[in-house]
């Protein structure tokens, strides 16, 4: 019977989704009483789990929804024809607004801030978030019995978007409490930069900016849509300003706080530095237009200006970790694209120059020069043919048969350059993961903080429980080799005399193999089903000092 | 400047001087500048933008104006005289000749609302062009009326458009396009309409 080993124990009772944060089952008895049980799944914010988060997410997309549908209702020629919808969804929106507000109010006994008071419910009634949710849906109400001038109903509806601060507040405090004795720098750092001290606050920050990228660059979309252009240009001139306003502000809190980021010392060399980083670079492009549009207006194209906005899309990457790893592959492979886009470009060049020498007498018209027979290189080449030029000679038909063939291979080469590095990459990062891992699961548990370096990790590499079960599994592994082994490959590889000595048995260990084994019957193992390659097979009988 | 863009020394968290020093006073002030002329700016394309919507409503008022007309101009006892449909040119029409747009524009400018209309761009009355242009700034607000010919059927374009020259004779049941020149020089279409 196999006996079961502490890491078979701890492989046991891992819990990765857990450590993942990814479908964790809220641990409530079913066996509460009513509200403290219904508190329990949809308020109580310390219950991991729960709906709590949910439901404030969706909460926060409602009051986004409503600050919307309050813009487009100042526009009469979208407002006047969906009237009837903007009642709709208003109605809607008080509806869950009211049922939240009526939710809150019969849970507040449950809640921590209510429950030692005198009276839950009055204590609930007055505190500041109460009296916002009750703002938000007064009016709705009141204007049922009172006539409200249009104007301050949509005033008040406007309150409606300070129910954000449920979701704020705690996070300013959380954002607080991290950076408790740090400087103002430090703070607009931890705001703007991922790190330790950022908490929900930074997250925060960042869907903000994105929510603002995505909006600014629909605008441009739209505006390029001249029947939606006609009717909300006015819109369009506000939105954009106000988005210019917002990544100018944040464009000048990243050039300010940067040099708290490593790497990025200095007072001018650091925020030059930073300045030239591509994504800083881009955060600069996404506010230029606006500037060069006010003052430079007579001497641009408008059109090009506006259109040049949609850089700001750019603006996404930064979040985007996919993107850093093809940037970093294409950076690494540049010499290889580079050989293989000179040889693209040879080729381009002598299909152009055969193509017109072959097809200039017959179509002097569409192959007139070697600049203009290059487009038709490219299409040909790049196997898009659009056809608007083709040969018509016998030679020029030839060489376009063997040139497109030709076209197919050379231009694949920097895809799969690039899709093969891309992947090495990958690899190399799960490589580094494993060894986090490794130092990880060293002590044979895992704490909080290492749990989030994992969870930071896996979303990184966008890994699946599964992937990073496997991991750790295999981890484990090693360690259980290490205890029998004590200095791992990795340990060894750290220390490069460790490493020659570790060669050296290596080497010492293949010579007794080949000392033992029987040599005519390894060498036709090897040699059967191509079990050894020609290399390892030389080598082995290198080592054996056969060759 | 060089106290703004002090370099901290420390990059660690055990900073001692914690609160707001002359430096990051110097940051926020320099934010709100920013701010403010963001704002500024913001306020400048936004009144730039209320040119170009201003000469939007100059165009609708030209459309509600021509199509109100363009329902009776062709009847036999039209008070629009002026604009009356079915009294066709000669070939060799001058402004003035009875039929043409040249005519019918006389009257609209002399004797509607339509006279007292404001470009914003410049302060003046706005003026007809033959096409907006990019390249040339002192069209922004202008007014683009253009004749739509349809094409016989096959044609690759179903119709034809050509500015409506005052010498043209509107006697017939006219397709338009009325456009307006932005503020970037490029037309933009207010309405297709029967006049």
């Amino acid at each position: 019977m196999q006996t079961q080993t502490k890491q078979d124990k701890f492989l046991e009772d891992l819990d990765v989704k857990a450590i993942l944060g990814q479908d964790v089952e809220a641990n409530i008895d079913r066996n509460l009483p009513m509200r403290k049980w219904l508190y329990s799944w949809l308020l109580d914010p310390n219950i991991p789990g729960n709906f709590q988060k949910d439901l404030d997410k969706w909460i926060s997309y409602l009051i986004i929804f409503n600050l919307f549908s309050l813009m487009f209702e100042h526009v009469p020629a979208v407002y006047e024809p969906y009237r009837v919808w903007f009642e709709m969804f208003d109605i809607f929106s008080v509806a869950v607004f009211t049922i939240e507000y009526g939710l809150r109010f019969y849970l507040a006994p449950e809640d921590e801030e209510f429950k030692n008071r005198k009276n839950a419910r009055l204590g609930f009634v007055t505190s500041p978030f109460a009296i916002i949710d009750f703002l938000a849906v007064a009016p709705f109400y009141l204007q049922a019995f009172i006539p409200i001038d249009l104007r301050v109903l949509r005033f008040l509806r406007l309150l409606r978007i300070m129910k954000l601060f449920r979701v704020l507040i705690p996070a300013i405090a959380e954002f607080k409490e991290l950076n408790k004795g740090r400087t103002f720098r430090q703070k607009v750092h931890a705001l703007v930069f991922p790190s330790n001290y950022g908490g929900t606050m930074q997250h925060i920050f960042e869907v903000f900016i994105g929510v603002w990228v995505i909006l600014s660059v629909l605008a441009v979309i739209l505006e390029s849509v001249k029947g939606i252009n006609y009717i909300l240009h006015l819109q369009f001139v506000i939105l954009d300003a106000v988005a210019v306003a917002i990544f100018t502000v944040e464009y000048c809190m990243r050039m300010y706080a940067c040099v708290e980021e490593p790497g990025y010392k200095g007072a001018f060399l650091g925020r030059f530095r930073q300045a030239k980083n591509p994504s800083t670079f881009i955060d600069f492009l996404a506010i230029l237009p606006f500037f060069l549009e006010v003052f430079l207006h007579h001497l641009i194209d408008l059109r090009f200006l506006r259109v040049f906005r949609l850089a700001r899309l750019l603006k996404l990457t930064r979040g985007s970790d996919a993107t850093a790893v093809l940037v970093k592959v294409v950076v690494r492979e540049w010499p290889v694209m580079g050989a293989a886009t000179f040889i693209m470009m040879l080729l381009l060049v002598l299909t152009a120059s055969l193509g017109y020498l072959f097809e200039y007498d017959a179509q002097p018209e569409k192959f007139e020069n070697i600049p203009t027979s290059i487009y038709w290189a490219v299409i040909t080449l790049a196997s898009v043919g659009y056809g608007d030029i083709s040969p018509v000679t016998p030679m020029g038909r030839a060489m376009t048969s063997v040139l497109a063939l030709m076209g197919i291979g050379i231009f694949a080469i920097p895809a799969a350059l690039l899709a093969s590095a891309f992947s090495d990459e990958l690899v190399k990062e799960r490589d580094l993961l494993k060894a986090k891992l490794f130092g990880i699961l060293k002590d044979g548990h895992i704490s909080d903080a290492e749990a989030a370096i994992i969870r930071a990790e896996a979303k990184r590499l966008h890994l699946t429980v599964e992937e990073v079960n496997k991991l750790i599994e295999v981890v484990v592994k090693e360690h259980e080799l290490e205890e029998r082994n004590p200095l791992p490959i990795h340990k060894i590889a750290e220390n490069p005399a460790l490493a020659v000595e570790h060669y050296k048995v290596l080497l010492g260990q293949i010579r007794q193999l080949g000392v033992q084994v029987d040599a005519a019957q390894f060498d036709q193992a090897a040699q059967q089903g191509e079990r050894l390659t020609a290399n390892e097979f030389a080598l082995w009988q290198k080592i054996q000092g056969k060759s | 400047m060089a106290q703004l863009m002090a370099s901290s020394t420390d990059h660690s968290t055990e900073h001692q001087d914690l609160g707001t020093t002359s430096s990051d006073k110097l940051f926020l002030a320099f934010l709100v500048i920013v701010v403010a002329a963001v704002t500024w700016l913001g306020v400048v394309n936004y009144q730039e933008a209320l040119k170009v919507e201003q000469a939007k409503s100059n165009g609708e008022a030209w459309v509600e104006w021509l199509t109100e007309a363009g329902t009776t101009r062709h009847e036999a006892d039209t008070k629009l005289t002026a604009c009356k449909g079915g009294t066709k040119p000669p070939a060799d029409a001058k402004a003035d000749t009875p039929g043409t747009w040249g005519v019918c524009l006389a009257h609209i400018l002399a004797n509607t609302e339509l006279k007292d209309q404001i470009n914003a761009f410049f302060n003046k009355a706005p003026h007809f062009v033959a096409a907006c242009d990019p390249k040339d700034r002192t069209l922004m607000g202008a007014i683009l009326l253009e004749d739509l010919m349809p094409t016989p059927p096959g044609s690759a374009t179903p119709f034809v458009a050509s500015q409506l020259l005052e010498t043209d004779g509107i006697d017939y049941k006219m397709q338009l396009r009325l456009s307006v020149c932005d503020k970037g020089g490029y037309a933009i279409k207010v309405a297709e309409f029967e006049f």
